[in-house]
């Protein structure tokens, strides 16, 4: 007994603070499937209900419109009378769970939503590809090759690593200005096919416990750099490439402040900046925003479902996180 | 020059053209901004260091800084805290920790703006999921916190916001220790330790890097805490959540003054160089790496 108690405790500790930190999305995803006057009330309540009342008989959906003193003005959401409105006594009125699509159906018109999709799933496949292209490039020429120089580059590339991005958030956005890149996409690429220093550190230390003897073998075999890195370095590096798509594809998709920057109009928008440009404006309106928040989050935690094993060896590599 | 230097660069030239391009090149323009005075629209006129001396005066720099300073004293040691205890319970041995895994992780996933719609509501005085969830344990009205819309609480709600994010420092805890070896325990155990001593003799000491790590990190984005205000707050209420960072957007970008906001720059890299440094050398005899 006096072993267990302790084992009991630990137990139930991880049992309340997994449900305390699944709360907030069983909560999102409730109020995203609520329906307007259900969001108003603040008890707790996780599953979804409709107000309804009985007509003839018939359960039918209805909405509060306003109080007239005792009674209250119920608009008929259903069944033949629909449209008409009804005063009756509170009392009269319940609840049953009920799933509101709406909110989604009015939030993807309110946001175009799949033009959003489209705009941000561009930058983020351009970004992935520039970024593992550039970073298992370079990564190659400063582990596998020889030569003077390598070193100074190591470490220069390294020090930025230390360099907060504000400080050359200015004169990037005067140049981009100056090439007249504002309001396109290219700000956004651009600069991932030309590598990541934190990326490129994580391959490097990779590429440095690939056998020298495998590189030696295909080189005698007269195979050039270029295809040493193809056909051995690639096929070896799968998982650690794979660490940097996933986190170079969620840095895109969640990027706030470059959008910000660098896009002007609604149609060039991504998901991140339209998600807070609407936040602005449909702020009192919950369920479509937080339908929109759902809708957002979902193609992210599928993503870690389907590369679990990758998120966590690029949590361990270092904490990349957007 | 040899070969094996022309490949070797030829390899490395995107880098070195994204390297002068997008950090060298504007980190020389940004220090020169620094000390100009540059409304956008004009060519930058050089000012020496009248920028970094009016920053002194400027009362909405130092609430700023009173803001990050603030934020990071509380998020940075309750985040590592939270994390903690997360990965000691879930270093136990149960059935079904994987699924505890990624409960705590998950929310690290969520996408900073989709995270921060849902935060605006959860910290709603009125109708959110914190408030209720107070209002359901019968905590009196006049004691309830009103979080985004109270100067005094909000930033304490971005605290609470972001203490959801703990499992990913978590996952680091765990895995360091897993590497803690048993026998360290056992002999602690044998020498008389409680769990409490074993907990700061042993398991501390032996995951003090990573501890570290996490801290630095931890220190390093709090300083640079800026899309949640953005989204959440606008820096308000009564500027109560201006960070530094939103601080220095709105002197870039709203007010366009360029050279000043690149001053900002510069003193937020001396504060982020500093901070770490202070707490490499304050950690340095608590931090055990293995030999």
């Amino acid at each position: 007994m006096k072993n267990r108690l302790p084992k009991l405790f630990g137990l139930a500790a991880l049992i309340l603070l997994g449900a305390l930190f699944t709360l907030p999305f069983l909560w999102q995803v409730s109020t995203s499937l609520k329906t307007e006057d259900q969001v108003s009330k603040s008890d707790l309540d996780l599953i979804p209900r409709a107000q309804m009342l009985v007509v003839d008989g018939r359960g039918v959906q209805v909405k509060p419109v306003e109080r007239k003193g005792e009674n209250q003005v119920v608009e008929v959401l259903s069944g033949p009378q629909k449209g008409a409105k009804l005063t009756v006594a509170p009392g009269r009125l319940y609840t049953r769970p009920h799933l509101e699509g709406s909110n989604y159906v009015e939030g993807f018109k309110a946001f175009p939503f799949f033009k959003m999709l489209k705009n941000t799933l561009v930058i983020c496949v351009l970004t992935v590809v520039g970024t593992v292209l550039s970073c298992s490039l370079a990564a190659y020429g400063l582990a596998c090759v020889q030569w003077r120089g390598r070193e100074t580059l190591f470490w220069v590339m390294l020090a930025t690593m230390m360099l907060p991005g504000q400080v050359t958030m200015i004169p990037l956005f005067q140049t981009f200005k100056g090439l007249g890149w504002i309001n396109t996409i290219l700000p956004l690429v651009v600069p991932a096919f030309c590598g990541n220093a934190f990326f490129i550190f994580m391959l490097r230390q990779f590429y440095r416990t690939i056998p020298a003897s495998l590189m030696e073998a295909a080189r005698i075999d007269g195979a050039s750099d270029l295809r040493i890195w193809r056909t051995v370095v690639l096929p070896l590096s799968k998982a650690a490439l794979a660490v940097v798509a996933v986190f170079s594809f969620i840095a895109a998709w969640n990027d706030f402040l470059g959008p910000l920057l660098y896009l002007m109009d609604d149609d060039k928008y991504t998901l991140a900046i339209g998600l807070a440009r609407l936040q602005g404006q449909y702020s009192s309106d919950w369920g479509r925003m937080m339908a929109m928040s759902v809708v957002m989050t979902i193609p992210l935690i599928t993503l870690f479902f389907l590369a679990q094993r990758t998120f966590v060896d690029g949590i361990k590599l270092g904490g990349v996180k957007g | 020059m040899k070969r094996r230097t022309w490949i070797g660069l030829a390899f490395c030239s995107p880098l070195i053209v994204g390297l002068l391009a997008f950090t060298v090149i504007p980190v020389v323009a940004s220090a020169w901004f620094s000390l100009c005075n540059y409304p956008i629209l004009d060519p930058p006129k050089y000012i020496g260091a009248a920028n970094y001396t009016e920053l002194v005066r400027d009362d909405q720099f130092w609430h700023s800084i009173r803001n990050t300073f603030t934020y990071v004293l509380m998020a940075v040691p309750l985040g590592m805290a939270v994390g903690l205890v997360l990965a000691l319970l879930m270093n136990q041995k149960v059935r079904g920790i994987k699924v505890f895994r990624t409960l705590f992780f998950l929310p690290t996933v969520v996408p900073v703006v989709a995270n921060a719609v849902l935060w605006v509501r959860v910290l709603n005085p009125q109708q959110g999921l914190v408030n209720s969830f107070l209002r359901a344990i019968h905590l009196p009205e006049s004691f309830m916190p009103g979080w985004l819309a109270d100067e005094h609480w909000a930033l304490p709600g971005l605290v609470l916001m972001s203490l959801w994010g703990a499992g990913g420092g978590a996952i680091l805890y765990v895995a360091a220790l897993k590497d803690v070896p048993a026998e360290l325990f056992e002999a602690a155990e044998l020498d008389g330790a409680g769990p409490v001593q074993r907990f700061r003799r042993v398991t501390i000491p032996l995951i003090s890097p990573v501890l570290l790590f996490t801290g630095i990190m931890g220190l390093i984005g709090g300083f640079q805490e800026f899309t949640r205000a953005m989204v959440m707050t606008q820096g308000g209420p009564w500027d109560s959540t201006l960070f530094y960072c939103l601080h220095l957007f709105n002197s870039a970008f709203t007010e366009f003054r360029l050279g000043y906001a690149s001053a900002m720059a510069w003193v937020l890299f001396a504060i982020i160089l500093t901070a770490t440094i202070v707490v490499m050398r304050l950690s340095i005899k608590h931090v055990q790496y293995e030999q």
